[in-house]
């Protein structure tokens, strides 16, 4: 007898409907999904039993019995469950129980309500083995890292996939503008996000082959699915964002030299004002000219908040909405969102539009195509400089810098004759019209979208073919304007990059259950993925005329240059997947590339995987009141990958004609016509337990990962010819070890209590470079003398620079002069990767309201500062206010003859000198030994003292350790019976924050998670612009 | 699908056999780049020599350098000169154009002489040859002198006047002769480099000069240098002061050609921007107490040498001058040295178009006389002067003639010494290790103050 039965599933048992959840009859054809309430209805018969299921959710079955109309299920949100879905490599979803691999997913939840403009940032903290690094300030590039790096020199980065579509997430350093240009990823609306499914390592990957090595993060937009009817949805996010980090500086001295300082011109013109540091007279009001007064003496001050004052409070506005239906023929989803973004450096914003269309036809019973597009652009105006740059970033001239200086008075940066004028004129134009004259410009389009066909041959086999594209153009215009310091009559320049990435893919898949025992699952397809890469740079070097940017109005002809790079792979692949009574399954995957960039020899290679799993609790049914879930799970794989195109043949490049001849150089890179595929080898082993019914929840992964044979521009000395030597050979292992701990220590009606929990531990070594062993070190960055360098027998991203020079005993030497001597062979200083990471999130649900929060951590590894090293070296760190006055602990002492080159005698404080020479109150001695093994006693005056010790970079080397609470949110769901009266299905408002506090770090003055780029030199901070945090309130709703 | 991927994988952007012409006009230009530039010349080899000080960051000016700082001249020196020459040589056999040989070794050997002359022992047999050695041996300096002078003569029998013409020459404008001249200026400065340490192999070199019966360059025309162009060819020293003030004339040879009164003050040297009393004011080397030193009152290089188009000199007529009359003056040949020393005054007067009337003035003048008891002392403060922008070249001949006597920057590091050489690059410890350690530990530390080879004193 049919029933009609209507019901509603919810999240939890006091939750919200969940929407899309899978309604079936056991045993039957018969099946729904819950629309945007959560509601369904089905027909079934007496003693049928419904099943419930959603991603992410236990598994519910419920028997009808004669009467049931109507059901209330709760589902149970579940980390290691059963029954739990998983997206995997290609898309493919699978029971998260049979894979031999760790996979991890978030949530929508879990990345939209406290957003980050960069989708990156979102990231830290939430996934064990996952590394992110905001490069700095509040807009442009972060670099995420998983499982340690295992290239030596090539991306380390992931591969990002939306809805199937492998998508580029370049960053395009450029050759200009010194900006931090956002990496390509950060398009991505995270308010479109369903899922993100990280696959940690080749393991998981291997069918996605070449570029696997280094994991893959799969995202899964959001689509009509299950909605019924018109969903609407708004969501609404509002944050500011200001300083969290800024150095200490010091407030009792300005600017000047030796204690002198008087403005004339601020080029040298008048006492020490083309000096731009703060060893001059101290700040106690005595009246001397400054650069704002006019030759006017005015009173020396300090302006304590001078560099804070400069920046401003950062803005993100997102406002989206989506509408989503589904019917019987298709599911459609449309969103639109806009990102408006101010940054807290002046003048720096960006805007981001976003539309995405997903949609499902069922054409036939059989025939399903599924179509999806985002169209992106973002634009910014200007954006924020990355640091050290002397153009560009404001860090630069206020970490040398007078400390007097009070930056409102530069705000108007031009005088009433329209002249720039600055705090000093022998190094910089003023900040101010730096921001509002020398801009950054960056545009993206972006097309990302796909076709897809599905066909149900027989119940068990069907094929599947798919094209996606990624295309985008990146559009730059830098300009520096007339009267920059440094370039006096400014320049223009236009950078163009044009990506396209078109993957082409055929599959077939067979999936049967063969008997009560055995399920297989093979498929086998194939793929044809071409990138091509165009850049296009034109530069007027002078301008003819001021404040006009076009490429014509030059005075020089035009410096320009263009570049094309096409890569093709073809590729087969093929995988089984062999379970046995659902608790044992075996999973093998075999692909075959053949890629343009090896030589024709070596451009087909072949790599193999293959992983199981076995669930014990079932397979031995050792079910307990203790022992939920208990499930072990092991695998190997390997992967191939090639290189870049065009490495294989030396080429002579052309550079600008002299005098009407044409000139040809050979590049700096000797290349190699013998280049072999790189090859990652990985095997790992995990184990997930699930105790007191499931309250606590453990997933514990060790990976073992050889990267061998890998392609590397090694470093030569540059007396073989060339600077690099592209070779064959780099080894490197990683081991590591990765702990998720899940636990509900509280779960009441009312209110429930869950810790998420996440520990990582990577170590690197590297093993080989070149297979002669003729070479040592690998040089993955430089700053000023530090190295950073992958060393034989040395973990990954080594720092190599100068260190005191040492006697027998430690101590440090010091020379005739009174300052250290500095090792004339460089040394080794710690590394940058980080000895573990770690995450804690605190879920605390009462009725409606949730709060959340996450601290992280980074533990170990070493960071070079350049800020300390400037900041020393010009004075303006509080640090080095010591030894600078009788009150800062300075020592007394006078130059005989006040011969002020001499040597420097010490008397008491406060004591007179025997002729009557000038007594200074600012000596230090360095603490070290003479070469004889006594007590240096060398009298210095301070601003020699501190400068005596900043080329030895181990003075600047940092513990890098951090842990900061990373975001916290309060959501509040409004009541269900409120919502309705006002026309709402739902509406949850959250207060949220990011990056609020860094609760621990060891390294002064600077924000020791700063990055300089998405690359792999790492660990060298050079004057970084301040990181940020945000904080404000989400808006989210439905109807 | 092989051939289709292979097609593909060509390079769309770089040729990969360079057009000869392109290859010779490109290698000169940066050498000279390198030569002239920054890292080699204005903040090193021009302060040690005190033709000009640094007013701004004086660190370099007071010896003050990491291992970093003075790599230029070896990383350009080997990538962008030797690399790209030795492909010339190559290039050059197979169009059996023996032109484009001879021009591409001379110009490689200057490359390795400043090399050589700066750092000491450097790898030279075994440089440039990146398939066969990646970790090049270092040669004595004695055997890299010895390896160009053979190279040089080889030089000599490759270029040809009425073989095959050479295009792309933008020093000599393909005359052959002229190269032939150069060559021959090169192997008598390399004589004369090692003649305190080797006078046995100065005067067999001598000997093949004369046997060869070989001209020398004979005129200020026929100066081995690169005139720059305009912008982006501009001289390295213009492009810099484009945009920064950072340098002036050192005070030590302001006061000399003052004392001496030598019309080429008013060349070398800007006059104040701001008026002042004596016009022309030097900076000492190494200044301590900046307070003194003025922008605005101090004077920078001479516009001769800011403009776009001045010229990087190589050899000059004058040197070869000096060098004959040093030759003379050591009993090597029995020209007259005094006479010559004359001439090569005149011809470095000439150089900078000083009035014939000045010429004949100064070198009537006392000061300028030949001193035939203390040879070195007068040829080696002329050639100092004369070599006015030529650091490496003048820094060489003042390590070896001892003359004048500098006075080591006020502020100098080096215990009251000068700097003697140039540091090896800092990567080579890590990248070259062994052979770094080996040439150290024979030639001595890696210091600025480690004498070299042919510096006798």
């Amino acid at each position: 007898q049919s029933l009609k039965i209507t019901g509603v599933v919810t999240d939890g048992p006091a939750g919200e409907g969940i929407p899309g959840a899978s309604v079936t009859i056991k045993g039957k054809e018969t099946a729904t999904v819950t629309d945007v309430n959560g509601s369904f209805s089905i027909s079934a018969n007496v003693n049928d039993i419904i099943r419930i299921s959603y991603l992410g959710y236990a598994n519910k079955e419920i028997k009808v019995t004669a009467g049931t109309t109507q059901l209330k299920i709760s589902l149970e949100a579940s980390l290691n469950d059963l029954n739990e879905v998983v997206v995997t490599a290609l898309g493919i979803t699978k029971a998260k129980k049979s894979l031999g691999y760790a996979v991890q997913e978030l949530k929508s939840k879990d990345i939209s309500t406290a957003k980050e403009p960069n989708l990156i940032n979102s990231l830290a903290g939430k996934i064990a083995g996952v590394q992110t690094t905001n490069s700095q300030g509040d807009m442009g590039s972060s670099r995420i890292i998983i499982r340690g790096e295992t290239s030596i020199s090539s991306q380390n980065q992931p591969l990002f996939v939306v809805d199937g579509v492998p998508v580029d997430n370049s960053q395009f350093l450029g050759n200009g503008g010194s900006r931090d240009f956002a990496n390509a990823i950060s398009d991505i609306n995270s308010e479109d996000i369903e899922s993100i499914s990280v696959l940690k390592g080749p393991n998981a990957a291997a069918l996605y082959g070449s570029r696997a090595a280094a994991g893959v993060i799969l995202i899964k937009t959001k689509t009509g699915r299950g909605q019924q009817g018109l969903g609407i949805s708004i969501n609404s996010n509002t944050t500011i964002s200001n300083l969290l980090t800024l150095p200490k500086y010091q407030n009792a001295f300005g600017q000047g030299s030796n204690g002198e300082f008087s403005y004339v011109n601020g080029a040298g013109g008048g006492v020490k004002d083309g000096v731009d540091e703060s060893w001059g007279p101290p700040l106690d009001g005595r009246l001397i000219p400054q650069f704002n007064t006019k030759g006017k003496p005015e009173p020396f001050i300090a302006h304590p908040n001078n560099v804070r004052d400069f920046f401003e409070t950062g803005y993100a506005l997102s406002n989206g909405v989506a509408l989503a239906g589904s019917g019987e023929k298709q599911d459609i989803r449309f969103s639109y969102n806009n990102l408006t973004q101010g940054g807290i450096m002046p003048n720096s914003s960006q805007n981001k539009n976003s539309l995405l269309l997903n949609t499902t036809y069922r054409i036939t019973p059989k025939l399903t195509l599924n179509a999806n597009v985002n169209y992106i652009k973002s634009s910014a105006a200007n954006l924020p400089a990355s640091g050290g740059k002397r153009a560009t970033g404001p860090m630069l001239q206020f970490t040398w810098f007078g400390r007097q200086v009070d930056v409102s008075k530069l705000k108007k940066y031009k005088d009433e004759n329209g002249n720039d004028f600055n705090w000093n004129n022998s190094y910089y134009s003023n900040p101010y019209f730096i921001a509002y004259e020398n801009t950054v410009g960056q545009k993206r389009d972006r097309i990302i979208g796909s076709a897809e066909l599905n066909y149900k041959i027989t119940g068990a086999l069907s094929a599947n073919f798919r094209t996606g594209n990624d295309y985008y153009t990146d559009r730059r215009k830098i300009k520096v304007a007339f009267g920059t310091n440094g370039t006096p009559t400014g320049s223009y320049q236009e950078d163009a990059y044009t990506i396209n990435e078109n993957n082409t893919e055929g599959r077939l898949e067979f999936d049967k259950k063969l008997n009560d025992n055995f399920s297989l699952n093979v498929l086998a397809g194939i793929n044809v993925r071409t990138n091509t890469l165009e850049q296009n740079d034109q530069m007027a070097t002078k301008l003819a005329v001021r404040d006009l940017y076009t490429l014509n109005n030059s005075r020089d002809p035009l410096v320009s240059s263009n570049f094309y790079s096409k890569l093709r792979t073809y590729s087969t692949f093929g995988s089984a997947q062999l379970g046995y009574k659902d608790y044992a399954f075996l999973n093998l995957t075999a692909r075959n590339d053949w890629d343009s960039s090896l030589p024709r020899p070596n451009l087909s290679y072949f790599y193999p995987s293959a992983n199981g799993s076995l669930i014990l609790t079932e397979a031995f049914d050792i079910k307990s009141e203790v022992l939920s879930f208990a499930k072990i799970r092991g695998g190997w794989s390997k992967v191939g990958k090639a290189t870049e195109p065009y490495q294989l043949a030396n080429t002579y490049t052309f550079t600008a004609p002299f005098d009407g001849n044409p000139q040809q150089g050979a590049g700096l890179v000797d290349l190699n016509p013998n280049l072999l595929p790189e090859i990652t080898k990985s095997a790992e082993a995990g184990i997930e337990l699930g105790l007191f019914d499931n309250r606590v929840k453990l997933d514990l992964s060790v990976y073992n990962t050889n990267s061998i044979n890998q392609i590397l521009k090694i470093n030569v000395s540059p007396s073989t010819g060339y600077s690099q030597k592209l070779i064959n050979g780099g080894s490197i292992n990683n081991k590591g070890l990765e702990v998720q701990l899940g636990l509900n220590p509280v779960k009441s009606r009312d209110f429930s209590w869950d810790i998420s929990l996440n520990y990582a531990l990577n170590r690197s070594k590297v093993t080989e470079l070149d297979k002669e062993g003729l070479i040592r070190s690998y040089t993955i960055g430089t700053n000023r003398t530090v190295d950073v360098l992958a060393s034989i027998g040395k973990p990954y991203g080594t720092f190599f620079g100068t260190a005191y020079q040492r006697n027998a005993e430690g101590q440090i030497l010091v020379g005739a002069g009174g300052t250290p001597i500095i090792n004339p062979e460089k040394q080794y200083l710690g590394k940058f990767t980080p000895n573990w990471l770690g995450g804690i999130s605190n879920s605390f649900t009462y009725k409606n309201i949730n709060l959340n929060f996450l601290i992280d951590a980074r533990i170990g590894g070493k960071v070079y500062s350049n800020s300390n090293r400037t900041g020393t070296y010009t004075g303006v760190l509080e640090s080095t206010l010591r030894g600078r006055n009788t009150e800062n602990g300075g020592l007394s002492y006078y130059f005989p003859g006040n011969v002020n080159t001499g040597i420097a005698v010490g008397i008491a404080n406060g004591g007179q000198a025997p002729a009557g020479e000038t007594v200074y109150t600012d000596g230090m001695i360095f603490d070290g030994v003479l070469a004889n093994g006594t007590k240096n006693g060398r009298i210095l005056p301070a601003q020699q003292y501190y400068k005596g010790f900043t080329n030895v970079d181990e003075q600047f080397m940092y513990d890098a350790s951090y842990i900061k609470l990373r975001e916290v949110k309060l959501s509040y769901n409004l009541p269900a019976q409120w919502t309705r009266k006002i026309g709402f299905q739902n509406a949850t408002v959250s207060l949220v924050g990011r990056n609020l506090w860094i609760i621990h770090k060891n390294v002064p003055n600077i924000d020791p998670e700063t990055a300089f780029n998405v690359g792999n030199a790492q660990g060298l901070e050079d004057l970084s612009l301040p990181t940020t945090r945000s904080f404000g309130f989400n808006l989210n709703l439905k109807f | 699908c092989k051939d289709e991927l292979a097609d593909l994988n060509k390079n769309p952007n770089a040729t990969e056999i360079p057009q000869i012409d392109y290859l010779l006009t490109g290698a000169i230009k940066s050498t000279s780049d390198a030569y002239w530039g920054v890292t080699n010349n204005m903040n090193s080899s021009l302060l040690f020599i005190q033709h000009w000080s640094k007013i701004q960051y004086n660190d370099p000016d007071r010896y003050i350098f990491t291992n970093n700082d003075l790599q230029d001249l070896w990383t350009s020196g080997y990538t962008k000169g030797v690399t790209n020459l030795n492909k010339l040589v190559l290039l050059a056999d197979e169009q059996g154009n023996t032109n484009y040989k001879g021009v591409a070794k001379v110009l490689r050997s200057w490359v390795y002489l400043l090399m050589t002359d700066a750092y000491g022992d450097i790898p030279y047999s075994q440089s440039g040859q990146i398939k066969d050695y990646i970790n090049p041996t270092y040669d004595s300096q004695k055997d890299v002198y010895y390896g160009l002078l053979a190279d040089l003569k080889s030089a000599q029998t490759d270029l040809n006047a009425a073989g095959k013409p050479i295009l792309g020459d933008i020093i000599y404008k393909g005359k052959i002769e002229l190269w032939k001249k150069f060559a021959n200026a090169l192997r008598l400065r390399i004589a004369l480099r090692i003649a305190d340490k080797d006078v046995e192999k100065t005067k067999a070199v001598l000997a093949e000069l004369t046997a060869e019966g070989g001209s020398l360059i004979s005129t200020n025309l026929e100066n081995a240098q690169l005139t720059y162009s305009t912008s982006p060819n501009q001289n390295p020293i213009s492009n810099l002061f484009d945009t920064r003030d950072d340098y002036r004339i050192s005070k030590t040879i302001v006061d000399t050609l003052r004392s001496l009164k030598d019309p080429r003050l008013s060349i070398f040297v800007s006059p104040t921007k701001d008026v002042t009393e004596q016009t022309y004011i030097g900076v000492p080397n190494g200044f301590l107490d900046a307070k003194k030193y003025e922008l605005s009152k101090t004077s920078k290089p001479g516009t001769y040498f800011l403009a776009p188009t001045a010229p990087a000199v190589i050899i000059s007529y004058a040197e070869v001058l000096f060098n004959r009359a040093e030759i003379a003056a050591r009993g090597l040949s029995t020209e007259d040295a005094a006479g010559l020393y004359k001439q090569a005054i005149e011809a470095s007067l000439q150089q900078y178009g000083v009035s014939a009337t000045a010429i004949n003035a100064y070198t009537a003048s006392a000061a300028a006389q030949y001193n035939a008891t203390n040879f070195k002392a007068s040829i080696g403060l002329q050639k100092w002067i004369a070599l006015f922008g030529q650091g490496l070249e003048a820094f060489a001949e003042w390590r070896r003639l001892d003359y004048p006597e500098l006075v080591p920057a006020i502020g100098g590091t080096l215990s009251g010494k000068m700097p003697l050489r140039f540091l090896y690059p800092g990567q080579e410890q890590s990248l070259n290790g062994a052979n770094y350690k080996s040439a150290i530990a024979r030639q001595g530390a890696d210091l600025l103050t480690t004498r070299l080879w042919f510096d006798l004193k």
